[in-house]
């Protein structure tokens, strides 16, 4: 039995010394389809924005690339770091991230962009700490789930526990304002909580608890009711509230099955507000057609099928922190991307969220690149585990057949 | 807790998980096709009202050429600025830089564009040359446009500007031959449809919805040079005898063109500013007078064709007054014992009031209409007025004598001119046109034998004792009539006088046809004073730019080269030689 125990396999590789694991290809394969798709629909849908902003045709291009070259480097860094150590630091890190969403409020280093303080003055460019927080608290909820297995799966409070924590860190996001990430934080817990193995039967009881002070919190402001209601029928108003939706749903009815051919989209030319970050899609649905928002789907679900296969992998091999992480990241990317294309297509009210790689955008694109890295880490760790465990056979296969 | 039984409990809550994120993305999908498929009409339709925009195509004006090809009215292309306000506003800190590049007030101009700020188009300033334009253009203000468009140049200025017109700040014809002659300058704007991003720029041609027509050039009757020698020579009477105003017009007897048009006061129609609208009318077309004297040949005509009188029939005219039912017409001088050619050479009002009462009042109004008095001419110009010749159940006695030489009715300029031509067209009336080789169909109205006749009488006038020697042209024998008459206002008359000369040369075989009249001159008021010599000079030089060949030679073969203006001096009457008068104080009342 303890031939398939590896929870103490870090005695082991370093008994081993130079076993290696693989990074899982189809992973990085799809994470970089999906960024080639990114940057193909930011150059097309930002030329005519950087145009008209006289800042050169090509800025947000050069900008995404930038990023993207940043989160490569980043995605690199997180596929070295050994998830014990995350593990071990998890809380600090957290503590880290608290920090950063304290100071979005801080005057002169927080900077309040559309009534909104999410970002902090980084020289030049801002940092959106919520990119930041996001990684951040599913490591640390990782590590939380872990050490408090029996307690998860067990009482209501055990439950309450990591939502709780979670809940903090949405406060402080709805205080910024930002409802969308607010929402993405707890639902993306709830789905670790879940998979850490909760009971349905105090899951549901909290759902009826945190249902009415979600919708108390969502009715609060008058601008979020209006979101509210203008998507549920943006045509109602559709030259102020609705402008951005019906432009989009514009865009997105243009495309047909198989759009109007990539560069060729009309609402990208200012007709379509944040047509190369937040509605990137619709141009894409406009350009690419249904054809198009088929293909982001299929990606994404080769992505984060990809990001759960490792999770369940690692869970499998008992290394529950790294599966965790996996569950968590990947529940992060296809909750926002879904959220994402779902307020694109007018089922969903606007959120202010980012399609995931594909979006231009700087914090979005360096973090999400980030917690790639991580779940390569993952895939890594798992796959060494493999190998060690190979190593293993084979060297008492060698003892046994020897004469 | 059993470790073994956890990693199949995972696999299990995973799978609910990917149940969840699947049935949110079938969803996804089905939105997708009711998007792009089901429901694509209604969005393409609400894109295609937000961006596809039918434009028009600009298309440039007809020239108008004057009878020998010279330019009169151009379009020249120009450029107008205009600024989106939505867009403009949005930068409004440049809005000085624009304010001082166009030469506009700052303040001004933020306030109109505030107004505008809903609004997605406004003109900042109309008409610049191109340089100027894209002067403003290359500083880059945001939402700052140009527009082509064109703007009409009148060479000739004021000197024909009354017979052109104008046209507006959009191209539209005003007055004159612009507004006649609209449409066929204009042409026809194309319109393309275009897709415009949200800032107003064309990204795409969808369309050519309709094909752009443009304006057609068009020859007008005038001859630059005869009208400039009219235009200079009735502005000089003008000045000389302090009149307020006048016209002149020359027709082609042959055709009927209009070969001059002249008024004062002009203006100049490349910058009309605020212009008293006074000195914008075709006074030749629009402004009525009393014909005076130069109605006698029209009178005589009647009186011919009434087989009642011959040129020679004896008319008593003294004691040199008239009286009937209580009104007294008199004449200038009384001549006594003339002929009915007396009447029209020493132009007796007594003797045209006489013959007047033998003719029956529809005989002559008959013959008056035929002349095409109280009618329009024809010749289209905007605004013609039809004169007055009153119906002829309404002339009582008083009134067929006065109407006779002239008074109780009013007529435009043009209508004596065709009248005149009538005449000289051997009784045939052509009516006037505006356009070269545009001629209507001439009609008979009167017998030619009494044409000729009355062209012979006419020709009396012009030489001693006649009344018009001024009219006199050297080489070229004149036939014409003076006319003077008073102001009428108000159904009185005031002391302010109409100078009038009608004309035709040369005689012999009438080519051109002159009318000159003359408003409210000063000192000498009497036609044959004011406007005869006008009329003199300008045919003078008319039939010369005209290569007429001339009728009176005689003098030209016996005069030696040096001896020439004694000839002209001989055929004229000399400086200072009486003229008579053809008006009498206190005729009408």
């Amino acid at each position: 039995m303890l031939l398939f125990d590896f929870s103490n396999d870090d005695q082991q590789a370093t008994r081993f010394g130079d076993v290696k694991g693989r990074y899982d290809l189809g992973l990085v394969v799809a994470a970089m389809l999906l960024a080639s798709l990114g940057l193909v629909m930011v150059a097309s849908s930002s030329i005519a924005i950087a145009d008209g902003q006289h800042v050169g045709a090509f800025y947000y291009l050069y900008r995404h690339v930038a990023f993207l070259a940043i989160g490569l480097v980043a995605s690199l860094v997180m596929a070295r770091i050994e998830l014990s150590w995350l593990e071990r630091n998890a809380l600090p890190l957290l503590l880290c991230g608290a920090v950063l969403l304290l100071l979005v409020f801080v005057p002169f280093i927080g900077v309040r962009v559309n009534g909104a303080r999410r970002w902090i003055r980084l020289g030049f460019v801002g940092f959106q700490s919520v990119e930041a927080v996001k990684i951040l608290l599913v490591v640390y909820m990782a590590s939380y789930l872990v050490r408090h297995r029996d307690n998860l799966q067990g009482k209501l409070l055990g439950v309450i526990k990591p939502l709780g924590i979670a809940a903090i860190f949405a406060g402080l996001l709805l205080v910024q304002p930002d409802f969308g990430s607010a929402t993405l934080l707890m639902a993306v817990t709830l789905g670790m909580v879940w998979l850490g193995g909760a009971r349905l039967r105090n899951l549901a009881l909290l759902g009826a608890l945190a249902l009415p002070v979600l919708a108390g919190a969502a009715l609060s402001q008058d601008y979020r009711v209006k979101r509210l209601t203008s998507f549920l029928d943006p045509w109602a108003d559709p030259f102020k509230d609705g402008f951005q939706l019906t432009q989009a749903l514009i865009a997105i009815g243009r495309g047909e099955w198989t759009g109007v051919g990539l560069g060729a989209s009309v609402q990208k030319l200012f007709y379509l507000p944040e047509a190369h970050t937040d509605f990137i899609l619709a141009v894409l649905a406009e350009e690419l057609g249904f054809a198009g928002i088929v293909l982001v789907l299929v990606l994404f679900a080769w992505l984060v099928g990809r990001g759960f296969a490792i999770g369940l992998r690692a869970v499998e091999q008992n290394r529950h922190f790294a599966g965790y992480c996996a569950f968590g990241v990947s529940l992060m990317l296809a909750l926002q991307a879904l959220v994402s294309i779902g307020v694109n297509l007018g089922v969903l009210p606007t959120k202010g969220l980012t399609l995931p790689l594909v979006s231009s955008g700087g914090s979005s694109v360096m973090m999400t690149c980030a917690a790639i890295g991580l779940l390569a880490r993952v895939s890594y760790e798992v796959s060494r585990a493999e190998n060690a465990m190979l190593q293993v056979i084979s060297e008492r296969q060698a003892l046994e057949v020897r004469p | 807790m059993n470790a073994r039984t956890k990693p199949a409990n995972t696999r299990t809550r995973l799978y609910a998980v990917f149940a969840v994120l699947g049935l949110a993305s079938s969803a996804l999908v089905v939105r997708a096709v009711d998007l792009q498929v089901v429901r694509k009409d209604f969005y393409q339709e609400q894109g295609d009202a937000r961006y596809l925009r039918d434009i028009d195509i600009p298309v440039s004006r007809g020239t108008i050429f004057d009878r020998n090809g010279e330019p009169l009215a151009v379009s020249t292309p120009v450029e107008s600025i205009w600024a989106n306000p939505m867009e403009l506003l949005e930068h409004a800190d440049r809005i000085g830089e624009l304010a001082r590049a166009a030469g506009l007030d700052e303040e001004s101009l933020k306030e109109r564009l505030v107004e505008r700020s809903d609004k997605e188009f406004y003109y900042i300033k109309r008409h610049l040359n191109p340089d100027d334009a894209q002067a403003i253009l290359g500083l880059g203000i945001p939402g700052v446009s140009s527009q082509r468009e064109f703007r009409r140049y009148y060479p000739s200025g004021e000197v024909i500007a009354h017979v052109l017109g104008f046209t507006n700040i959009d191209d539209a014809g005003q007055e004159g031959l612009e507004l006649a002659f609209d449409s066929w300058l204009a042409g026809e704007k194309g319109i393309k449809r275009v897709i415009r991003d949200r800032l107003g720029h064309e990204v795409e041609n969808v369309e050519l919805v309709r094909e752009a027509r443009p304006g057609k050039d068009l020859t007008i009757s005038i001859d630059r040079r005869i009208q400039y020698l009219a235009y200079r020579e009735l502005k000089a009477a003008l000045a000389e005898h302090h009149a307020s105003s006048g016209s002149m017009v020359i027709l082609d007897v042959p055709t009927g063109e209009i070969l001059a048009m002249v008024n004062q006061p002009s203006f100049n129609p490349n910058a009309r500013g605020n212009v008293d609208p006074a000195y914008r009318r075709n006074r030749a077309a629009t402004d009525v007078v009393e014909p005076g004297s130069t109605m006698k040949a029209f009178t005589i005509s009647a009186a011919l064709e009434s087989g009642k009188w011959k040129p020679h029939t004896p008319i008593d005219t003294s004691p040199g007054t008239y009286t009937l039912y209580g009104h007294t017409i008199s004449d200038v001088h009384n001549k006594g014992m003339i002929d009915v050619t007396g009447v029209i050479t020493y132009s007796s009002n007594v003797g045209a009031a006489k013959i007047a009462a033998t003719l029956g009042r529809d005989e002559m109004y008959d013959v008056f209409h035929r002349f095409g008095f109280g009618e329009v001419t024809g010749c289209g110009f905007p605004g013609e007025s039809p004169g007055n010749l009153p119906i002829a159940k309404n002339w009582g006695p008083v009134e067929q004598a006065t109407i006779a030489y002239g008074y109780g009715l009013s007529v435009t300029p043009l209508q004596l001119a065709q009248g005149y031509a009538a005449l000289a067209n051997d009784g045939r009336l052509r009516p006037p046109t505006f356009v070269k080789g545009g001629q209507a169909k001439d009609r008979a109205v009167i017998d030619p034998q009494i044409a000729t006749t009355l062209r012979g009488m006419l020709e009396t006038v012009v030489h001693p004792p006649g009344g018009g020697i001024k009219a006199a042209i050297t080489n070229y024998r004149v036939a014409g009539k003076t006319g003077t008459s008073r102001t009428a206002i108000g159904g009185g008359y005031q002391k302010k006088y109409i100078s009038l000369f009608a004309g035709m040369v040369p005689a012999t075989a009438p080519r051109l046809v002159g009318v000159v009249v003359i408003h409210d001159p000063q000192g000498a008021y009497y036609g044959a004073l004011v406007s005869a010599p006008v009329f003199s000079k300008v045919m003078d030089g008319a039939l010369r730019l005209l290569d007429v060949p001339p009728d009176d030679v005689q003098n030209w073969y016996t005069a030696s080269p040096d001896s020439g203006h004694t000839v002209r001096m001989a055929r004229q009457a000399p400086d200072g030689a009486q003229v008579e008068p053809d008006y009498a104080e206190g005729v009408p009342e």
